[in-house]
């Protein structure tokens, strides 16, 4: 495997990117995308992998800044195994060759020769340009064996001004291995990008979508908002502030002398390289008109209810109902499962109202990795979720 | 200050404010000139930014440096003025991207252009672009400068350019901004110029007779097609007789 630089993502995809594989990074225009190639260009380096790099758009000084401003390291060209083609190469072919035909022959037969010279194992390159003169297909074409090593793995940046229908198109489906898409919300307040995995030919995973935050050369996937919710006392600011690192909750105290959330927890982590909001919300009914709110925008939802204590069932139930209407991913945690009276699961399911769809499971919200393994678990729901 | 009503934007010519009460947010504006007709200077005249407003310039003739003269010429606050530089790069490969100037290797570089133009946009929605001289309207009326699409049009193909622009004109319209765009009509067929012109609302025409400039505007409801005389004095375009 090769590692894409990005680590959530390697794990979304199974490890990396299997060797030999062609892999297709669409960019929509004006998307902040451009560390995605960038980062697998860089660790493919870092795993001392021999790279040619394709930049018809640019010359070897200029990208090799522009790594450096985005990365924050350098690529340098004297320890690392990195060969180029850039403007100067393309300038040089256009005027050799003025028919398309053999110019395409002439980019096939240099690419070949510098892939056996340098015995290439990654090929990263800026598709765009080559689309442009040479048309989908011909294009296409410099990816195939014919040019480069059956071993290498390719990887392909391109800028899509024709939208889906270019990635829809079965050309572009029968042509790689990986295809993502990286995209941009384009509200400029809030203003989010996301990526989604389109397509792999290694497994049959669900396409997923993520946004993603670019911190210190990094693209880093991020997780906006997820809900804690559920009757009072069932556990929820212990679950918030069990699962975070930064957690806030704003308790009173309650009739029965012990406290109760009155506005709202709120907590962040950093988990599986995602960045993770929480909000946990009061568990008092009348709360409830805050609820569509808090809701508003979550990506994912965990559930908890008290399962030593059937008389929640009835108020977890009213909760699921509202939370189900918002069409994401929701995991039901049995808080307690400590303590004496435990109920069993298929009795939660059937106080609450749920199927066999919804998971279930039994914690301590008092114990951090029962905490993390509901997390874990709702994040991987998250990112497999059909948008 | 949130805006209460869609933001007009003035052009500086009394004439055409008077009669329309400036450009509506979202107009996307082409600037057809020939050249050594001034077009340049009107469009700098166009993009200058009002109190309040923001002007990014993406440059492909210009280095961001004479871009931001060209500017203060005008009388603008450079502090509200950013620049796209698709030209030092190509010379000083190592030079660096600021908040105000960023720079693209060539005119080619789409991608990088659509990049620097969605972080300029978003800083200024931030209020962060102008170094605490942030005006507060929000949101905050954007004035966007291609000069020119004549050299974009010589880097890429004309097809691949379109669909550019169409994006660019969309987003303008979404960030309520005024888009100028200029094109030498002398330097390119009728279906290119015909194919850029779909995607604009508002068309503003230059000629040259002798040695007087005339423009005049199209696409105005209000306003006639008549030609007016201009010459262009401390960076404003004034009327003659």
């Amino acid at each position: 495997m090769i590692s894409t630089g990005m680590y959530g993502i390697d794990d979304m995809l199974g490890g990396g990117i299997p060797v030999g594989s062609r892999v297709l990074y669409s960019l929509d225009p004006g998307v902040d995308g451009q560390l995605f190639m960038i980062s697998t260009l860089y660790e493919a380096l870092e795993q001392k992998k021999s790279c040619l790099v394709v930049i018809p758009h640019t010359t070897v000084e200029a990208f090799l800044h522009d790594v450096e401003q985005l990365r924050g390291h350098k690529i340098r060209p004297s320890e690392h195994a990195i060969t180029f083609m850039d403007i100067a190469d393309r300038e040089r072919i256009q005027r050799q060759v003025s028919k398309t035909g053999s110019s395409l022959r002439e980019w096939q037969e240099r690419i070949k020769k510098l892939c056996t010279e340098n015995n290439v194992d990654v090929i990263v390159g800026y598709f765009d340009i080559i689309y442009e003169d040479f048309g989908l297909e011909k294009g296409l074409s410099l990816l195939s064996p014919a040019c480069f090593p059956t071993k290498a793995t390719i990887i392909v940046e391109h800028l899509n001004l024709d939208g889906d229908a270019f990635l829809d198109s079965p050309v572009i489906k029968k042509s790689f291995d990986l295809i993502l898409a990286v995209k941009s919300s384009f509200r400029p307040l809030p203003h989010f990008n996301y990526f989604t995995i389109l397509y792999t030919s290694w497994s049959t995973q669900l396409r997923r979508s993520v946004p993603f935050l670019v911190k210190n050369g990094h693209i880093v996937p991020y997780i906006p908002k997820i809900v804690v919710t559920g009757p009072p006392n069932a556990g929820k600011s212990r679950f918030v502030l069990n699962a975070t690192a930064l957690g806030v909750s704003v308790d009173r105290a309650g009739t029965d002398g012990t406290s109760t959330t009155v506005a709202m927890d709120f907590g962040w982590l950093h988990w599986q390289d995602f960045d993770i909001t929480l909000y946990g919300t009061p568990g008092q009914p009348r709360f409830d008109p805050m609820l569509p709110g808090i809701l508003k925008n979550a990506m994912g939802v965990v559930l908890i209810v008290d399962a030593t204590d059937p008389g929640q069932f009835p108020r977890a139930k009213q909760l699921y109902k509202t939370v189900a209407k918002m069409h994401v991913p929701v995991i039901v945690a049995a808080n307690k499962k400590d303590l004496p009276g435990v109920i069993g699961e298929d009795e939660i399911r059937k106080g609450i109202g749920i199927g066999k769809n919804i998971p279930v499971f039994l914690i301590s919200a008092q114990q951090k990795n029962d905490v993390r393994d509901v997390l874990e678990h709702l994040v991987d729901s998250i990112t497999r979720f059909i948008c | 200050m949130i805006r209460q009503q869609m933001y007009s934007y003035k052009t500086g010519i009394p004439q055409i404010d008077t009669a329309t009460g400036g450009f509506e947010a979202g107009t996307n504006l082409l600037l057809l000139a020939p050249s050594l007709s001034f077009a340049e200077q009107f469009a700098y005249a166009l993009t200058r930014p009002q109190a309040g407003e923001y002007a990014i310039m993406l440059s492909t003739n210009e280095r961001a440096s004479e871009v931001i003269d060209l500017v203060k010429s005008t009388g603008a606050d450079k502090h509200f003025v950013g620049v796209i530089d698709a030209i030092t790069k190509s010379s000083t490969p190592a030079v660096s991207d600021t908040e105000r100037f960023m720079f693209v290797t060539n005119p080619t570089d789409l991608t990088g252009i659509g990049i620097k133009f969605s972080h300029m946009i978003e800083t200024i929605f931030e209020g962060t672009f102008s170094g605490g001289q942030e005006t507060g309207l929000f949101p905050p009326p954007i004035r966007f400068c291609i000069n020119s699409v004549s050299t974009l049009l010589m880097y890429r193909k004309l097809e691949v350019l379109y669909q550019f622009l169409h994006v660019m004109t969309a987003k303008l319209k979404k960030v309520e901004g005024f888009g100028i765009y200029v094109l030498n009509n002398e330097a390119f067929d009728e279906r290119t110029v015909s194919l850029i012109k779909q995607l604009m609302t508002i068309v503003i025409e230059i000629k040259v007779e002798r040695t007087d400039n005339y423009f005049r505007v199209m696409g105005v409801p209000g306003v006639n097609a008549d030609w007016h005389k201009f010459t262009i004095s401390n960076g404003q375009v004034v009327l003659g007789l």
